[in-house]
């Protein structure tokens, strides 16, 4: 085929690869496969088919997987691997590549590109810039190498296009910009891209898991179809989204194991940029299922003898980079609503769409830590779980003024009697307190002290100070 | 109320007066990272930013503030209907126009547990009030809801029936 123009196309039926024939013919990744043939009338055309393509590529994963433990398989044809351990272990990076390399070669063949980089971004783009000659790109300045990049490289097409419009045409002049300027003016996006220009593209905070939400299925007797085994991760895929839905965490990498019946065991791991879905883990699940048992027919490898009798599915990194998704959250969704809360902010400007994080204080006011939608998520100043004495207790208040108003209460023995509402007198029901706080007496604020007081009207949170009460609070 | 629709996507807040406090939506069960809070004071504006909003968040609470048209909100009503998105619209002054809201739920009444003359602390609201509307199928019902300020608010059984207001013609 290597002689005549040939694309691939996916189940939206557009061209998702092409040889150099077909470019030159014109057809371009996205095209219609019907625009595509028309450009191109003599053009070869085949169907993806990722389970094929998984089979395919899993000599290659098991001849890295035979060197450095813990392959992240992102898709077929493209897997990550942690190179710290092995890199101590064989002595030098160049010693590492260059096995790697002999082993990817020894089962696959030449075609096979390495990029070696800090950070899975700016390995992949290493491994672009490796050639068939010169199959193994190793980066030894990162910063230097990242700043080279093309902006092209963000992967973004619209965004890229603003930024060349703007004069930056590579990630070196993204990163000189100051983050807070790109998160303002290009929203989450800006936010990814500045991350990527400056080599952190893993997520900075991964949330830690609970260890005990793998879940796990043993078969008796041991399953030997695949259709079997499919139908059988359809379900386990179903009670670990289940499971993770409940603790509001998503998973961005699946650790697939499956046992056979020979007692042998095959753990793979596969990585999505996106959170994974019930159908994105059960379709990885049946994809590598299929690799191994294809791997086992063809190549001769160990496969899942005698069946299949136990499969493990572990989440893992659950960080909730970007917009946190709910399982049952599509992507699409999540588009709308970013576009939705952009056009917003568009009209009432960026300081009026806001989002809040918890921090420490005594007061319902200071317990709140806001920072505009689309920035960075900011670290609290002041520590939420630390005990902040003389703090007023839960239920907080819906509804607090921005600044204390002057509130009408009557006193007899220093008890509130009586609460001034619009032009009425309301009788007070019911009232706890003092909690007292104590100001910043080194500015010249006084104590305070803070009451509820309940009429038939409502719950309110006043402060008593100087002699005159506020109103700070309505629990509405 | 929209405790439940912050499962699926970011709940939005228009806050007309910027009164809102989010430690009472987190206790109701919103994570933080789920409520967003959009400040608009202005009656042109809003009316453009509540019609914005709804065509791509999941649920939107919205204080009302004065001087936005009833036709406004009427569209804004329709818009929500379309888009299949809870609204709850709640006028910072005067009341909604009739016949705009599919559920009107009115307080009659807010009492408070857990208070004394100067002891203990706000722990418990019960809430009685009307719920009218296209929702009731024209009987209006008064309902009494307890609030422990927790995620879950728990109606109360004895639930009270008002007859239907008949019309004499």
């Amino acid at each position: 085929m290597s002689d005549s123009p040939c694309q691939a196309v996916g189940d939206d039926n557009r061209v998702i690869a092409l040889n150099s024939l077909a470019a030159d013919a014109g057809i371009q990744i996205g095209m219609r496969r019907r625009e595509a043939e028309a450009v191109c009338p003599v053009v070869f055309t085949v169907v993806a088919d990722p389970g094929a393509d998984a089979a395919r590529f899993e000599p290659v994963v098991t001849a890295i997987e035979d060197l450095i433990p813990r392959v992240e398989v992102v898709a077929p044809g493209l897997a990550l691997a942690p190179v710290t351990g092995a890199v101590r272990y064989f002595g030098s990076e160049e010693t590492l590549v260059a096995r790697a390399a002999k082993e990817v070669d020894a089962r696959t063949g030449p075609g096979y590109r390495l990029g070696l980089a800090a950070g899975p971004f700016a390995a992949r783009r290493a491994a672009d810039l490796a050639t068939a000659e010169d199959p193994i790109y190793v980066v030894t300045d990162d910063t230097a190498f990242l700043g080279s990049l093309d902006i092209a490289t963000l992967g973004k097409e619209e965004l890229a296009a603003t930024f060349r419009w703007l004069g930056i045409t590579t990630l070196g002049e993204l990163s000189r910009l100051p983050r807070e300027a790109i998160v303002s003016r290009f929203g989450p996006d800006g936010l990814a891209a500045h991350r990527l220009a400056h080599g952190d593209d893993r997520p900075a905070y991964p949330r830690q898991i609970p260890p005990n939400l793998a879940v796990e299925d043993r078969f008796v007797p041991p399953l030997e179809s695949l259709e079997q085994a499919a139908f059988e991760a359809r379900g386990l895929a179903n009670r670990l989204m289940t499971e993770l839905d409940e603790h509001g965490v998503a998973p961005h990498r699946v650790e697939i194991e499956a046992e056979a019946d020979d007692g042998s065991i095959r753990v793979r791991t596969w990585r999505s940029s996106d959170p994974f879905t019930e159908e994105a883990v059960a379709e990885r699940v049946r994809w590598q299922l299929r690799a191994w048992l294809d791997h086992s027919r063809f190549r001769s490898g160990p496969g899942i003898r005698g069946g299949l009798v136990r499969l493990r599915i572990a989440p893992a990194d659950v960080s909730g980079e970007g917009r946190q998704l709910a399982l049952h959250e599509d992507a699409r969704s999540a588009a709308e609503a970013d576009r939705a809360l952009t056009q917003t902010q568009a009209i009432v400007g960026m300081d009026g769409v806001l989002q809040a994080i918890p921090q420490g204080g005594r007061d319902p006011i200071e317990r709140v830590a806001w920072y505009r939608w689309g920035d960075e998520v900011p670290q609290p100043e002041r520590d939420p779980a630390a005990p902040w004495p003389g703090q007023t207790p839960s239920p907080s208040p819906a509804l607090v003024p921005p600044e204390p108003v002057p509130l009408e209460v009557e006193w007899e023995a220093g008890m509130p009697v009586r609460v001034r509402l619009g032009s009425r007198w309301e009788p007070v029901l019911s009232w706890a307190g003092p909690w007292r706080r104590v100001g910043r007496w080194w500015q010249g604020e006084g104590p305070g002290d803070r009451y509820q007081i309940v009429t038939s009207a409502g719950a309110f949170l006043c402060e008593v100070n100087n002699d005159r009460t506020f109103l700070t609070g309505v629990y509405d | 109320m929209l405790a439940r629709r912050a499962g699926a996507g970011p709940v939005v807040y228009l806050d007309a007066r910027g009164w809102l406090c989010p430690p009472a939506a987190w206790e109701a069960g919103i994570a933080p990272e789920r409520l967003i809070v959009v400040r608009c004071s202005d009656p042109v504006h809003w009316a453009r930013v509540a019609a914005t909003l709804l065509e791509g968040i999941p649920g939107l609470y919205a204080e009302v503030p004065r001087g936005v048209k009833d036709a406004q909100l009427r569209k804004l009503a329709a818009l929500a209907r379309s888009r299949r998105v809870p609204v709850v619209l709640r006028p910072v002054r005067g009341e909604l126009p009739s016949g705009l809201a599919h559920l009107r739920l009115e307080a009659r009444e807010v009492r408070w547990d857990g208070t004394d003359a100067g002891h203990g602390r706000l722990q418990q609201r019960r809430l009685i009030f009307e719920a009218s509307g296209k929702a009731m199928r024209g009987m209006a019902q008064t309902i009494e809801v307890e609030d422990h300020g927790a995620d879950a608010v728990r109606l109360v059984p004895r639930l009270a029936v008002t007859p239907a207001r008949r019309v004499v013609g």
